[in-house]
């Protein structure tokens, strides 16, 4: 099954087109990174697929179901670009409410705090106020209150702005591995080195995809050494590979 | 609607105020705030107002008991000294200067005919005996308490003097309240205002929060509905509002021995359906504020139809005739009708269905309306 399948999908806020005729059909075990300039419409168009934002028109499906509908974020998990945690309550708390929310209780959900909070490396923090957290450590908690459910699908906007780079491979070696159980993983992220480290990618520039495919073949289509020229040359020049 | 996940909602503010104790301080403490400062500032009792006595009264002789006697002195015993602080003096002029000057609120003029007159007037002859009192009518409610007091000493005096006066009426004997003080009227007023007011501005203040944090739109991405949100929100603050209620309950018992007729698990009942119907207003508001200084903006204007229109210090009656219908669109308004009538009148649920039912309107209809808000918001 498809992950994700989003047809002809296009929002616009009065004047200014976020997102115009969005095309995507993502795999289910893919990590798919969503890459562009600022205001280029990632983060719209992955609150479309959420129904958080009403598309204009066209169409969009996640695993199967159509997007904003009852249901159709079941096995579904998003950290948002911003933190948007309740910053009054403790890491734990906020782990809680989110996993509750989902359905998880008891002894399954105390298993996935530990299990998260190892991700993100702040099993010692889990009793702190959110607010008594480092600018990263509270993304990182945002990361792991996004995946507490264990969800098929996880939508992340800009996991790793402001997270060390050990801590970033650490993070690499996790959405591997929870890929190869079969998660995809849809990222928006500005750092080209990691990127590289997606299955797939697609370029997007005025609300529209102008790339699409492995990191490798759309730096041999736009003729660039690496996948920062890539980006510069594609978000220069309206060229479609 | 899953109730469970409305309930986390419900739980989540808990968590948040647990770790707020401002918050927590200004629930419990506004409302007993509120009631000391308004209760006894506007305890309607007013006491030691000084004013001036200048009595020339000479005198009548009473043949029956064979004696000279000055009825004005017994009148002026009979003032109430809590209420009445009297100086005499014998010059007018400079008793008008005193009161000009603001030291005395009252010159009190017993003329040298006084007791002739009543006298006479028992007999059924003569002039009539004139009393005359000139105060600073500036402070409209001190005078009026001076005349009543002055009425009630001269009433009682001629009593006990055994010359009846023609008519006299019988106020001991009420259908509700006897015994009711200013305070016991208030109490009710203060519980609805307090819980209106706290639980309204608690929800638009945190409500635009979620906003602006995005926690809001992080429940929905965690396929919360509109309806569960708003339940959540309701189930907390309508158990806020019943703590509130006992707060303010035992507080205004153990400190202003307020008089309690009715079930006071009824006040807790429409306490927290007041609490339901500010919420969801609350919510709606929010829609309009787009940060938290914003929405403070919004306080005076939510504060003061209430304040002056839903009877909370002085009846409806006391209102030009064209604002009265107005009061009639103020939830607070049925909520403090209601818990009047079951604290002072001693009312149970049969007779207060008609606010309950009201509040119960309001709910709905607010509640509906912060639903719908909330999901024509959200595709934004
Ligand atoms: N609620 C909104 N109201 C008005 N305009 C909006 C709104 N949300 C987004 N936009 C506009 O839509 C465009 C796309 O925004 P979006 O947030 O999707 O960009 P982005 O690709 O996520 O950018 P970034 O890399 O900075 O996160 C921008 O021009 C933005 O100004
Ligand atoms: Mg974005």
């Amino acid at each position: 099954m498809k992950a994700i399948e989003v047809n002809g999908l296009s929002k616009s806020y009065g004047p200014i087109i976020a997102v115009s005729g969005l095309d995507l059909h993502v795999d289910e075990g893919e990590i798919f990174g969503l890459l562009g300039p600022n205001g280029c419409g990632k983060t719209t168009a992955i609150k479309m697929l959420l129904g958080l934002v009403r598309p204009d028109s066209g169409s969009a499906k996640v695993l199967g179901r159509k997007a904003g509908s009852k249901g159709s974020l079941e096995n579904v998990g998003y950290m948002p670009q911003e933190t948007a945690l309740y910053e009054e309550l403790t890491v734990k708390e906020n782990l809680k409410l989110f996993a509750g929310i989902n359905g998880l209780s008891g002894n399954e959900y105390r298993k996935r705090e530990d299990e998260v909070l190892d991700l993100v490396n702040l099993g010692e923090r889990r009793d702190s106020i959110l607010s008594t957290l480092s600018g990263g450590q509270r993304h990182r908690v945002s990361l792991a209150v996004s995946m507490v459910h264990a969800p098929r699908l996880l939508f992340l906007d800009e996991p790793t702005v402001g997270v060390d780079p050990p801590l970033r491979a650490n993070f690499w070696r996790t959405f591997r591995k929870m890929r190869d159980r079969g998660l995809t993983i849809i990222m928006t992220t500005h750092y080209m080195d990691e990127a590289v480290n997606c299955d797939l990618i697609a370029m997007m520039r005025e609300g529209r995809i102008i790339a699409q495919g492995s990191p490798s073949e759309v730096m041999s289509r736009s003729k660039a050494g690496n996948l920062e020229d890539a980006f510069l040359k594609l978000s220069r020049e309206e060229v479609k590979v | 609607m899953r109730p469970g996940r409305a309930f986390l909602v419900t739980k989540r503010i808990f968590w948040s105020l647990r770790h707020d104790p401002r918050t927590i301080a200004l629930m419990c403490f506004a409302p007993i705030l509120a009631m000391c400062i308004f209760g006894i500032a506007f305890s309607g009792n007013i006491e030691n107002v000084k004013v001036i006595v200048i009595n020339r009264d000479q005198g009548a002789y009473v043949p029956a008991s064979n004696m000279t006697i000055r009825i004005s002195d017994l009148i002026i015993d009979n003032m109430d000294e809590k209420k009445l602080n009297i100086h005499h003096m014998t010059d007018e002029n400079e008793a008008i200067g005193a009161v000009k000057d603001g030291k005395y609120s009252s010159i009190i003029i017993f003329p040298e005919d006084f007791s002739r007159s009543v006298v006479n007037a028992s007999q059924g002859g003569g002039e009539q005996a004139v009393l005359r009192i000139r105060s600073d009518q500036s402070q409209v409610n001190v005078a009026t308490e001076i005349v009543q007091t002055v009425t009630n000493a001269m009433l009682k005096t001629l009593g006990d003097r055994g010359m009846k006066t023609p008519v006299a009426m019988d106020v001991s004997d009420p259908i509700y309240g006897k015994g009711a003080r200013f305070i016991d009227m208030f109490v009710p007023g203060i519980m609805g205002f307090v819980v209106f007011l706290l639980t309204t501005l608690l929800t638009l203040i945190s409500f635009v929060g979620e906003r602006t944090r995005g926690t809001l739109t992080r429940l929905f991405a965690n396929g919360l509905t509109e309806g569960e949100i708003v339940t959540g929100y309701a189930i907390a603050f309508g158990m806020v509002g019943m703590v509130q209620v006992g707060i303010l309950l035992t507080v205004a018992i153990l400190l202003f021995d307020i008089m309690v007729v009715g079930n006071p698990l009824i006040a807790f009942l429409i306490a927290s359906l007041l609490a339901v119907v500010s919420v969801s207003l609350g919510i709606l508001l929010s829609s309009l504020a787009q940060r938290e200084s914003q929405a403070i903006q919004f306080f005076p204007i939510i504060i003061l139809p209430v304040f002056l229109l839903a009877g909370i210090f002085w009846p409806r009656e006391a209102m030009p005739l064209w604002l009265r219908p107005l009061s009639y669109l103020i939830p607070v308004t049925y909520a403090v009708d209601a818990l009047r009538s079951v604290l002072i009148r001693g009312w149970g649920l049969a007779d207060i269905w008609v606010q309950l039912l009201a509040l119960v309107g309001f709910a709905a209809i607010f509640l509906t309306g912060a639903v719908y808000m909330l999901k024509f918001m959200r595709g934004r």
